[in-house]
């Protein structure tokens, strides 16, 4: 006997989701029994853009693919590049992109810590984590100038120093959040409500983790060690020693606890550049024409594997430009793990991959309200517009 | 150079020892970069020889570029995080088709649809080509990244009363 | 002298009655938000009077002002008739409290089970409520608010029996008599009753972590997705005043009431009181995260109603009075 199911949509705009993003689930009682996910709802057309700007005005671009992981793009678009023109950036450039990357990190973390807790209605830790978000993102504002867009790189090194005062005022406010973190995974691993939450729940097995290609945490909360930083290193990482932090619980809590040690590794990685920052030049000049050829780069970014795929032609222009960002490539886990849940898991499952639905929409070019088939893009919107009005 | 190199040439021997002639290029730029261009032909082959004996088991993603007459559709694959070999393959814009690979690899079914959206090729076998990035109502024959279709070819099309 | 009727008049709209007890309503929703604010490290109500005081109200004014919205495919009747219910049925049930003095505006022998109904009236109400708007996200509320109901509905029932056998009277204001009398309040004697009591509040008044018809993050905003403008201001109002009565009957129940006969020292005490049992519940919604449904049912079923049981067994081996 077969019960008739309910569709209940999740999305495009839903209180639970930061951007638009649409899930189609299926559901029988409280059970989900099917999952469509549809993504496409934040798509600015970047690629296509990347190919009509220059590569000084790419890096201004590729930064805004994302918010909360803007420096894991400019490191992996200004490497590639680096690679094509075949110049090495000096050591300081790259201690300095690490700093910053592992900056970035800790803030993603404690970021995602406090959206988990609101997943699962535990107002009081997102409140606690996002004051203490505010330390990290002080640090990055006092080292970049900015809060969110960083703007730190560039082809060829790095566009701001790091002082030996800024490097005093760093290292306290990693003790803080060291400290902080400490004490949120010490309420992770007691509280009882939390980990009936999220213990056993969104379980993706080592087998499909790796069939379904899932990257970054939700990986290595699989059990499986697999890290860009490790596995294929850039920047600094490969001077710099540390632990790949796996845990083998295959569900949400183990995505908590990864990024929890994580955040420890990362405030280590970066008290260790701190001591050997290299002296020397921050950024070296470097031609506007780059020569033709491809490059592929990867960069581990706080969410996951990050892969920029360059081919240039030797203009000014790159001839193409492709960004898979981690996000798009947890969704075919994430569907799998939903399924079999209950409603009330969907949030938390879809949080504990740590998803950016603005950089897995990057791609094509114009945003099309679909209905009414209208641009809302510049001048053609403008026009629309005086168009509409003389018809009244 | 290092051992790493020898490591990702034994490879490319390994892959021209399997299908020859089909393999039209290959290099390896730098450690842990490799970009083999195979033969339409000897896809099939060599994928199902990279996934299953050579432990290339995760596709990063799939990349589609325009090389004017024909679609280049690059598999990035990868070897225990480590390796991340690019395989090449081209289509005639004509007839854009390939086998799938979510049979072999699962996790592939985003990245193919979203080439299959933006560029046209399709992949025979794979379960669901619907559209996942372009909006419903998206001119079946607009494919934003190939070169033919400018920003304002485009922006024409769709203004033109959106009639599909 | 004035005659008894007005007397009766004003009890009923000015003191203890509507005026009141809706002024009281409003303070506890400042007094919850700001202190659960200040537990979260936030500031909570700011700007509207001294200390954020009248936002509560600014809000109910602001709502009844915006546009109301009915959805078409709802129980156009049902829809709009579930608002007002869920305003009156607290508002009548804080009628049989005791607020100043020894009794309460109605009291008669029983009133404590006609409170228990007014109870699961509300908890009907509300699933009729979501049931109503059609809207998906609605249906799924209002089923769990159901669901929810069959969790905590008995063990509530249970743990307010006890006081009543204790006190042997079905009335909540001989009850509160007789915790006076004897100068001796009942959360001394029955401390798993308290403690039930106040977890079955806090599923009632759907707080954390019961909060599950409501469940944003989940649902949208559950059963009452699609409420708008004045309806959704009475609902609010509607569950202030339940966080009222909550409070009232933890006072009347286990606290001793207003324990005294003078009106001005009654009210005092019945502030006071009513107040730290507002402070407790807040509190206890800042400490956890939300349960799923089943393991909310899972844990009524498996151990708060054997406790309640327990409770039952000790007050009749005469433990708890």
């Amino acid at each position: 006997m077969s019960y008739p199911t309910i569709r209940i949509p999740f999305g495009p705009q839903h209180p639970f989701h930061i951007e638009p993003e649409y899930f189609m689930f299926e559901v029988d009682g409280e059970r989900v029994v099917s999952v469509t996910p549809r993504i496409g709802y934040v798509h600015r057309g970047i690629e296509k853009a990347i190919e009509d700007r220059t590569f000084i005005q790419n890096l201004y671009l590729i930064e805004r693919i994302c918010g909360i992981c803007s420096n894991a793009h400019t490191t992996c678009y200004t490497q590639a590049i680096e690679e094509i023109l075949g110049v090495e950036i000096p050591p300081r450039a790259r201690f300095i992109r690490t700093i910053i990357a592992e900056l970035e990190r800790i803030h993603n973390h404690y970021l995602w810590l406090g959206l988990a807790a609101h997943e699962i209605g535990f107002e009081t830790l997102f409140m606690y984590t996002w004051r203490d978000r505010e330390i990290v993102m002080d640090l990055l504002e006092m080292v970049s100038g900015n809060r969110v867009h960083y703007a730190m790189n560039t082809i060829g090194g790095v566009r701001r120093d790091i002082t030996p005062e800024i490097v005093e005022k760093i290292r306290k406010g990693l003790d803080a959040l060291e400290e902080r973190m400490r004490y949120y995974k010490k309420i992770a691993m007691t509280e009882p409500t939390i980990s009936k939450r999220t213990a056993g729940i969104g379980i993706l097995k080592p087998k499909d983790a790796i069939a379904l290609c899932a990257v970054g945490p939700t990986l290595r909360a699989s059990g499986i060690k697999r890290d860009v930083r490790a596995d294929d290193p850039y920047i600094a990482y490969d001077e710099i020693p540390f632990n790949v932090i796996t845990y083998d619980g295959c569900d949400v809590i183990s995505r908590l606890f990864v990024r929890c040690d994580e955040v420890f590794e990362s405030v280590n990685i970066i008290r260790y550049a701190m001591d050997r920052l290299p002296e020397g030049k921050i950024r070296i000049k470097v031609p506007r024409r780059v020569p033709e050829g491809e490059a592929v780069s990867r960069v581990e970014a706080p969410r996951g594997e990050l892969i920029h795929y360059a081919k240039t032609n030797g203009t000014t222009k790159p001839e193409r430009y492709k960004v898979r960002s981690p996000t798009l490539g947890n969704i075919p886990s994430l569907c799998k793990m939903l399924v079999g849940g209950y409603i009330a898991d969907i949030p938390i499952i879809i949080a504990g991959i740590d998803p950016c639905f603005s950089c897995t929409d990057r791609m094509a070019f114009v945003n099309v309200n679909n209905n009414k088939q209208w641009i809302l893009s510049g001048e053609e919107l403008r026009r629309y517009a005086i168009k509409w009005y003389q018809k009244e | 150079m290092t051992e790493e190199t020898t490591e990702e040439n034994e490879i490319v021997r390994k892959m021209k020892h399997l299908i020859g002639k089909n393999v039209l290029e290959s290099e390896v730029p730098r450690p842990r970069r490799i970009f083999i261009l195979v033969n339409e032909k000897a896809f099939g082959k060599a994928i199902r020889y990279l996934t299953k004996k050579m432990g290339f088991t995760h596709v990063s993603t799939i990349t589609g570029v325009d090389v004017g007459k024909e679609i280049e559709v690059i598999y990035h694959l990868n070897r225990g995080g480590k390796i991340e070999l690019s395989l090449k393959v081209r289509v005639t814009k004509d007839k854009p088709v390939l086998p799938t690979i979510t049979d072999l690899i699962p996790g592939a079914t985003l990245y193919e649809r979203e080439v299959h959206d933006l560029l046209g090729v399709s992949f025979e076998g794979h379960p669901d080509l619907s559209p996942v990035i372009l909006p419903e109502g998206w001119p079946p024959d607009v494919y934003p990244l190939r070169k033919e279709w400018t920003l304002k070819k485009v922006q024409k099309r769709i203004m033109k009363g959106g009639k599909q | 002298m004035v005659p008894e009727g007005v007397v009766a008049l004003l009890e009923i709209l000015l003191f203890p009655g509507f005026l009141f007890l809706i002024a009281l309503a409003f303070f506890y929703e400042w007094v919850d938000r700001k202190l659960l604010a200040k537990l979260q490290n936030r500031y909570g109500p700011l700007y509207t009077g001294p200390s954020g005081l009248l936002q509560p109200f600014a809000d109910f004014i602001k709502l009844l002002s915006k546009e109301d919205i009915t959805p078409k495919a709802a129980d156009k009747f049902m829809f709009s008739c579930a608002p007002l219910f869920l305003l009156s049925f607290p508002l009548l049930a804080l009628f049989l409290v005791p607020v100043a003095g020894l009794k309460a505006l109605i009291s008669f022998e029983g009133d404590l089970i006609f409170l228990m109904f007014l109870f699961t009236l509300i908890a009907v109400t509300v699933f009729i409520a979501g049931w109503s708007s059609v809207s998906r996200f609605s249906t799924v509320g209002g089923v769990r608010a159901a669901f929810q109901m069959l969790g905590y509905e008995i063990p509530m029932t249970l743990v307010m029996v006890g006081p009543a056998i204790a006190a042997r009277t079905l009335s909540i204001s001989q009850i509160v008599g007789w915790q006076t009398h004897n100068a001796a309040w009942f959360i001394w004697f029955q401390p798993i009753g308290f403690a039930i009591f106040v977890l079955c509040l806090l599923a009632e008044l759907e707080f954390i972590p019961f909060d599950i018809p409501e469940a944003a993050t989940e649902i949208v905003a559950g059963w009452s997705t699609e409420y708008s403008g004045r309806k959704l201001a009475l609902i609010r109002l509607g569950k202030d005043v339940e966080l009222v009565l909550a409070a009232s009957l933890i006072t009347s129940l286990f606290l001793g009431g207003p324990n005294s006969s003078l009106p001005i020292l009654a009210i005092g005490f019945f502030l006071l009181k009513t107040t730290l049992a507002v402070v407790l519940l807040t509190t206890l919604r800042a400490l956890f995260a939300r349960f799923r449904i089943d393991q909310m049912i899972a844990g009524a079923w498996k151990y708060v109603i054997p406790l309640a049981i327990l409770q039952m067994v000790l007050i009749q081996l005469g433990f708890g009075r």
